[in-house]
């Protein structure tokens, strides 16, 4: 398989992106290469766990090491949409309104604990995230480009949180859990002490303007029609599936596709095989399947038993 | 009908469904059209016509006591027309009529259904009449028609094309079946299946002869039967082929004897024994053409009468095969019975006075009856006679106008007069009807008898010979004997015959068709439960029961339908193969063997990292050849290249030796 994928210079700067993020984040390197795909894809990540394992310290590194402006809100009940998205002030000097943007113009917003704010401020961000562009007062401002939503969530905090609603998970391309590190890397953690602290550090690796042209060469992999067969055969799997509440949205099939091209483009390969698709199959639905019935089996199980059930065309 | 929620539907979609289940119906309809009376052929199709112009319109139906009352006037006037609702062309005809009027009150997607299976039972019944090689392609057609009318009405509401497909490929799936039904469907001896017959269609010779009876035949390009001699082949002129024997004349029409008991003349055979197969096509009618003299009876279904006619029990309605031995050359052996004398020499009183005349002045320069004979002959050719197939009509005393003042006629003619000639002077003698001669196809080495080669001699008794063929046509015109009577006489033939005469390559394609009709009668029509019992033998079931039977056709059957299964439910997941996909199934088989075989779900890297785990040495090769497999399958198209890049990878794949 030829390799000659990304340029080399993108290439150079995709491995020092990985490898910077792999000093931050000890011991987890398949998320990491599933968050920065993500991003790659134009996509919005969800990053859910406990507190505590990395979640705020992986965002911030993503837009540092990126290279991108980023802001941080901490969603709470209390949080107003204009708090998100900024608000019209009277200025008394010149006689009109003025406005005042909100952090979300910004190219990183890290959305803490986002199921914590109410439905109202959190529709508010996922318009803007679907739109990429917020309308307030009858004037329609473009968001930056390129625009990432990063947002964490605590699955175990039941207590004053509104759970996001499947319409609005649906636009998060990519769910990743990160998870408890092993023995070795905790051990390392504890000795090597805050690992935010290195991040000043380190020379950003991209730049807006290079993500942007990595985004651009992402959507010129190659996709064959064997590839969408296989992909809608997963789909299809997926709508057949009786212990399941729904299927996987076009939306989910988009993303699907989309995402496996950003994996391939991080293997360097000009086209998207089969792998990339099951590779990324778990994050794309993670946060889209839902079990009829609760009880038994996480959704990354789904992902196997759809990967499982589908044969790779020929 | 009350308008439901459906009809509303099927009613105001599109006209596709209506069109396909019209055009269903009007093939059947068109496959009797020629059976039924003309009106009620047109009235259907008419009918058939108008509710497709009327769909197009948006406008139809008349009231159902209307169309109750036209039924009724229908059922009416087919009784009127044949006295009865029963047998093939009252019920065919009445069919037909009942589904032009279905058309009436057609709006459903259930009333299309009903016409779509109205034109399969007309089909059906088109079968059980007709057989003909010939009317096959145009049975298939129908069927292919009908079930891509099926898919085009059904719920999905197939495309004509992908229709068309569809049908085609379940017509072709269950061929095979319909192969298997065919071979091992338990047959009952005799003809289960026969349908009453109407007695219109007569065809071949008929037990009566007038004057003008045999030219409706000899003008008929129609195979009348097929032979295939076993070993000797007689020359052309004693390839006689007998029908009826005539034996009684009222001074028009000679008839056959009347049935009763009468030993056989006693014969001594002389010269060859030619054995010989012969094909009838269906005749309607109890002769089988035997040559000349036959031996004895070679069925038990058909007895050899006093005067060597075979006569069938039954009238030869789905066509027949027999093996029979003949003999040209005979002598009595023993003197002709005094009942069949008086027969055989009796004239209606006073008729024909001048044949009486001329007979007696034979008689008086003549010693022996042989000599007569001769000198009759003799008479007829240097009598100005001329062969003619459209001679001038002849009057009360037809004989006396035939001999003295026409002088025109064919064989018919000659045959009757010779042997009112020989009757007037006192020797017995009878008209034998039948076919003279016969065409050689040398692509299926048989010989081609036609209605065309219809034919009328005498034969006559002579004292111490017994009863001698004498064809007194031969004598006015010689070359009847070697030529049909269609190459003498051209003008009798239709255009299209004579092209087909004049074209050796017309011809050659005649004679091969001749050659197919005789394998599909040969081995597909007659295919009955002795054929059924060959065949079995050869296959190894040597007494088979109906149970055993039952079994080896009930394990086809499932064999067959588990293959069907099989690939019906393959097709629907993968498309073929393709070549690139066979040799990476070979690849993958090939690696099967030093790993564990790839999974359906496991693309070509996972599978070349399974490799490498296993056998690390292997893992460089394999993962070329297997990136190579995922850049032609996903990588962008090639163009031109791709072929031959699959070809190299094929090469590859088969040049990788695994240690």
């Amino acid at each position: 398989m030829s390799s000659a994928g990304a340029a080399p210079a993108d290439a150079a700067a995709l491995a020092r992106v990985l490898t910077s993020l792999e000093t931050v984040i000890l011991g987890k390197p398949a998320q990491i290469r599933l968050c920065l795909a993500c991003l790659l894809a134009r996509g919005h990540l969800l990053i859910e766990d406990v507190p505590g394992v990395g979640k705020t310290t992986l965002a911030h590194a993503l837009a540092h090491v990126l290279g991108l402006a980023w802001q941080r809100v901490q969603f709470t009940s209390d949080l107003l949409p204009a708090d998100i998205i900024g608000v019209s002030v009277f200025d008394r000097a010149s006689q009109r309104f003025n406005f005042r943007q909100g952090p979300i113009f910004t190219q990183l917003l890290l959305a803490d604990e986002v199921n914590r704010a109410s439905p109202r401020t959190q529709s508010a961000l996922l318009e803007a995230m679907e739109e990429r562009q917020v309308s307030i007062d009858g004037t329609t401002y473009a968001l930056p480009e390129p625009f990432f939503v990063v947002a964490t969530q605590n699955p175990h905090e039941q207590l004053g949180t509104y759970a996001l609603p499947e319409s609005q998970l649906d636009r998060f391309l990519m769910r990743v859990t990160l998870g408890y590190p092993d023995a070795a890397h905790e051990r390392e953690l504890l000795r090597g002490g805050e690992r935010r602290e290195l991040l000043p550090g380190m020379p950003a690796a991209l730049s807006a303007a290079g993500v942007a042209a990595v985004q651009r060469a992402v959507r010129a992999v190659h996709v064959a029609d064997a590839l969408l067969d296989y992909t809608q055969g997963l789909i299809a799997r997926s709508r057949e599936r009786t212990d399941l509440k729904i299927g996987l949205s076009p939306r989910a099939g988009q993303g699907l596709v989309r995402a496996a091209q950003a994996w391939a483009y991080l293997d360097a390969r000009q086209a998207v095989l089969p792998e990339d698709v099951q590779a990324v199959l778990g994050a794309v639905v993670a946060h889209r399947l839902e079990a009829r019935d609760p009880a038994p089996g996480a959704p990354a199980d789904f992902a196997a038993e759809i990967v499982r059930a589908v044969p790779v065309p020929l | 009908m009350p308008d439901t929620a459906a009809g509303a539907d099927a009613g105001r979609g599109s006209p596709r469904p209506l069109l396909w289940a019209c055009a269903a119906l009007g093939g059947g309809l068109l496959l009797h059209a020629d059976r039924v009376p003309a009106w009620a052929a047109l009235l259907a199709l008419g009918l058939l016509l108008w509710r497709v112009a009327s769909a197009r319109r948006g406008r139809w139906a008349p009231a159902l006591a209307l169309r109750a009352l036209l039924a009724l006037a229908l059922v009416v006037l087919v009784l009127a027309r044949f006295r009865t609702l029963n047998g093939l062309a009252a019920g065919t005809t009445l069919l037909i009529l009942m589904a032009g009027l279905k058309l009436l009150e057609t709006r459903t997607r259930r009333d299309y259904f009903v016409l779509v299976g109205t034109g399969l039972f007309l089909l059906l019944a088109a079968c059980l009449d007709r057989q003909d090689l010939l009317r096959v392609p145009l049975y298939a057609l129908e069927a292919w028609v009908c079930c891509a009318a099926l898919a085009v009405i059904g719920a999905q509401g197939l495309a004509p094309r992908a229709a068309l497909a569809l049908a085609g490929r379940a017509l072709l799936l269950a061929a095979p079946l319909a192969a298997l039904l065919f071979v091992f469907f338990p047959r009952l001896p005799g003809s289960f299946w026969a349908i009453p017959r109407d007695q219109q269609a007569v065809t071949g010779l008929a037990d009566s002869m007038s004057p003008g009876s045999i030219l409706s035949l000899v003008t008929s390009y129609d195979t009348a039967f097929r032979v295939r001699f076993a070993a000797e082949v007689p020359p052309p002129q004693e390839r006689y082929w007998r029908g009826p024997v005539l034996h009684e004349f009222d001074g028009h029409t000679w008839r056959r004897a009347p049935d009763a008991y009468r030993p056989r003349q006693a014969l001594h055979f002389l010269g060859t024994a030619y054995r010989y197969h012969v094909w009838l096509e269906p005749s309607r009618q109890h002769w089988w053409l035997a040559l000349d003299t036959p031996a004895h009876s070679p069925d038990l279904h058909a007895q050899l009468t006093y005067d060597y006619e075979l006569l069938g029990s039954e009238p030869v309605a789905q066509g027949l095969a027999f093996e029979a031995v003949s003999y040209t050359h005979t002598a009595a052996a023993a003197p002709l019975a005094a009942g069949a004398r008086r027969e055989d020499t009796a004239l209606p009183s006073g008729s024909n006075p001048r044949t009486a005349q001329l007979a007696a002045s034979l008689r008086g320069r003549t010693a022996s009856d042989a000599q007569l004979v001769q000198a009759a002959l003799e008479y007829l050719r240097g009598g100005g006679f001329v062969y003619s197939l459209e001679p001038p009509p002849l009057g009360a005393d037809a004989v006396d106008d035939f001999l003295f003042r026409t002088r025109e006629g064919f064989c018919g003619h000659y045959a009757s007069a010779f042997v009112v000639l020989m009757r007037a002077a006192g020797i017995p003698a009878r008209v034998v009807t039948g076919y003279l001669g016969g065409e050689w196809n040398p692509v299926a080495r048989f010989f081609v008898v036609r209605q065309s080669d219809a034919h009328a001699w005498a034969e006559v008794w002579l004292e111490g010979r017994g009863w001698t063929r004498v064809d007194p046509t031969a004598v006015v015109a010689p070359e009847r004997l070697r030529r049909g009577i269609l190459d003498l006489l051209p003008q009798g033939l239709s255009v299209s015959e004579r092209m087909i005469r004049s074209s050796p390559w017309l011809a050659y394609l005649l004679q091969r068709w001749d050659a197919a009709n005789d394998w599909w009668s040969e081995r597909v029509l007659q295919f009955d439960y002795g054929a059924q019992l060959d065949l079995l033998a050869r296959l190894g079931i040597r007494t088979p029961d109906a149970r055993q039977l039952g079994w080896a056709f009930m394990l086809a059957l499932l064999g067959w339908l588990a293959l069907i299964t099989w690939h019906v439910g393959r097709g629907g997941r993968a498309a073929r193969p393709d070549a690139l996909a066979r040799a990476y199934a070979r690849l993958c088989r090939k690696l099967a063997r030093i790993a564990p075989p790839r999974a359906p779900h496991q693309g070509p890297l996972s599978l070349a990292a399974v490799v490498a785990a296993h056998r690390p040495e292997l893992a460089p090769a394999v993962r070329a050849l297997l990136e190579r497999y995922a850049q032609l399958r996903y990588g962008p198209p090639q163009g031109a290249g791709q072929a031959r890049a699959v070809a190299e990878f094929r090469r590859a794949v088969a040049q990788l030796a695994l240690p």
